[in-house]
């Protein structure tokens, strides 16, 4: 009994270093957060946003986001323009950021106005890594991901 | 039993230290975006050290009557904000934070205070379109649409460059907003402080009060 703690611990701590050391030939490993979108304003359009990491050794590349509330695009924000983008990088060990004013979802031709409090379900499709499904809270008009409100 | 606490924690120090040190390569890579960080930002205005002129801008309002910018916000706090309603983005967060934060302000300042939304896409922002989107912010806000080359050259004599909408490759318009709201006090009719896009909400709930009365936030 005595023994076999610490060496459960070694374990541990082994898989801590294969999950980083393999890094070199690892797959990419991509988790999303902070996905929300504010209540739309328009009828027939909203924007979304979340963050994708990827703690994997290898970059993947977002190619399309499919949702059942409408067609969805993938935007950047350049000099107050927005442009559409088919190919997003998630860098190794890196992010793939989307926030207000920045990268965003685009949704568009919507099939219903979601409100305050629905969740808006979304796929998000990987030029490497299998399909992410995203649950995206709507959140108020102001919502702020730094207040949290 | 106390050697193996010991050695146990000494594991657990090294599986935390070999996480922290992949950690922090991951910082150290290089992610195409990085959330912006504002540190802080503790505050959202910047008061101008030489005012604008407010923009002589005759347009068309959502009722299809023409409006003398300069002639109908004289003399009131006004707030004018260029952007279109295609925009899913920061338009419409823009818009929603100064509405929601007039809320908080009592009903004699609520009919004082001007926004004013004009629009950078008026081929698309029909005085119609536009109003029905600003129903959905704030009836109160005056929706403005009009000649592109008039709106533009009004932008610009606030700071704010906007193009014409074009074309892109997929036949999509893509427009242009402005990237600040600029505030006009009601005792001098000048446009005195800015708000950038990183202004929130609360940002407007604080400033508000103060920007009725023509004063500094």
């Amino acid at each position: 009994m005595r023994r076999l703690a610490p060496a459960a611990l070694v374990l541990t701590g082994a898989l801590a270093l294969a999950g980083c050391g393999g890094s070199d030939d690892a797959q990419a490993d991509l988790s999303v957060s902070a996905a929300y979108m504010p209540q739309p304003v328009s009828d027939t359009m909203a924007a979304g946003y979340l963050t994708i990491a990827n703690q994997g050794g290898t970059k993947d590349e977002l190619t399309s986001v499919t949702s059942d509330l409408g067609e969805v695009t993938v935007h950047e924000t350049v000099n107050a323009t927005m442009r559409e983008v088919t190919h997003f990088a998630v860098p190794a060990h890196g992010q793939l950021v989307f926030s207000s004013g920045g990268n965003h979802l685009m949704f568009e031709k919507l099939k219903r106005k979601p409100k305050r409090g629905d969740t808006v379900s979304l796929e998000l499709h990987f030029a490497e890594s299998a399909a992410v499904t995203v649950k995206m809270p709507v959140k108020s008009a102001t919502y702020d991901p730094k207040t949290g409100h | 039993m106390r050697k193996n606490t010991i050695a146990a924690a000494a594991l657990l120090a090294a599986a935390t230290l070999t996480l922290s040190a992949c950690g922090s390569s991951a910082d150290s890579g290089s992610p195409v975006t990085v959330v912006s960080e504002q540190a802080g930002s503790e505050k959202a205005a910047t008061v101008l050290d030489k005012p604008f002129e407010k923009p002589d801008l005759v347009l068309t309002d959502t009722h299809g009557k023409k409006y003398d910018l300069r002639e109908q916000t004289a003399g009131k706090p006004t707030l004018i904000y260029f952007g279109y309603t295609n925009c899913p983005d920061i338009c419409p967060t823009t818009m929603s934070n100064i509405a929601v934060a007039k809320k908080q302000l009592s009903k004699a300042d609520q009919d004082q205070l001007r926004i004013v939304f004009v629009t950078t896409d008026p081929e698309r922002d029909t005085p119609a379109a536009l109003g029905k989107w600003l129903k959905g912010i704030d009836p109160q806000v005056v929706g403005l649409t009009g000649d592109f080359a008039t709106i533009q050259a009004g932008a610009r004599t606030v700071g704010i460059s906007i193009e014409p909408p074009s074309k892109d490759k997929n036949g999509k318009t893509v427009s242009m907003h402005g990237t600040q709201v600029i505030a006009f006090s009601p005792k001098t009719d000048a446009g005195y402080v800015l708000y950038g896009e990183d202004a929130v909400v609360d940002d407007y709930i604080k400033d508000l009060p103060k920007l009725i009365k023509g004063e500094n936030p």
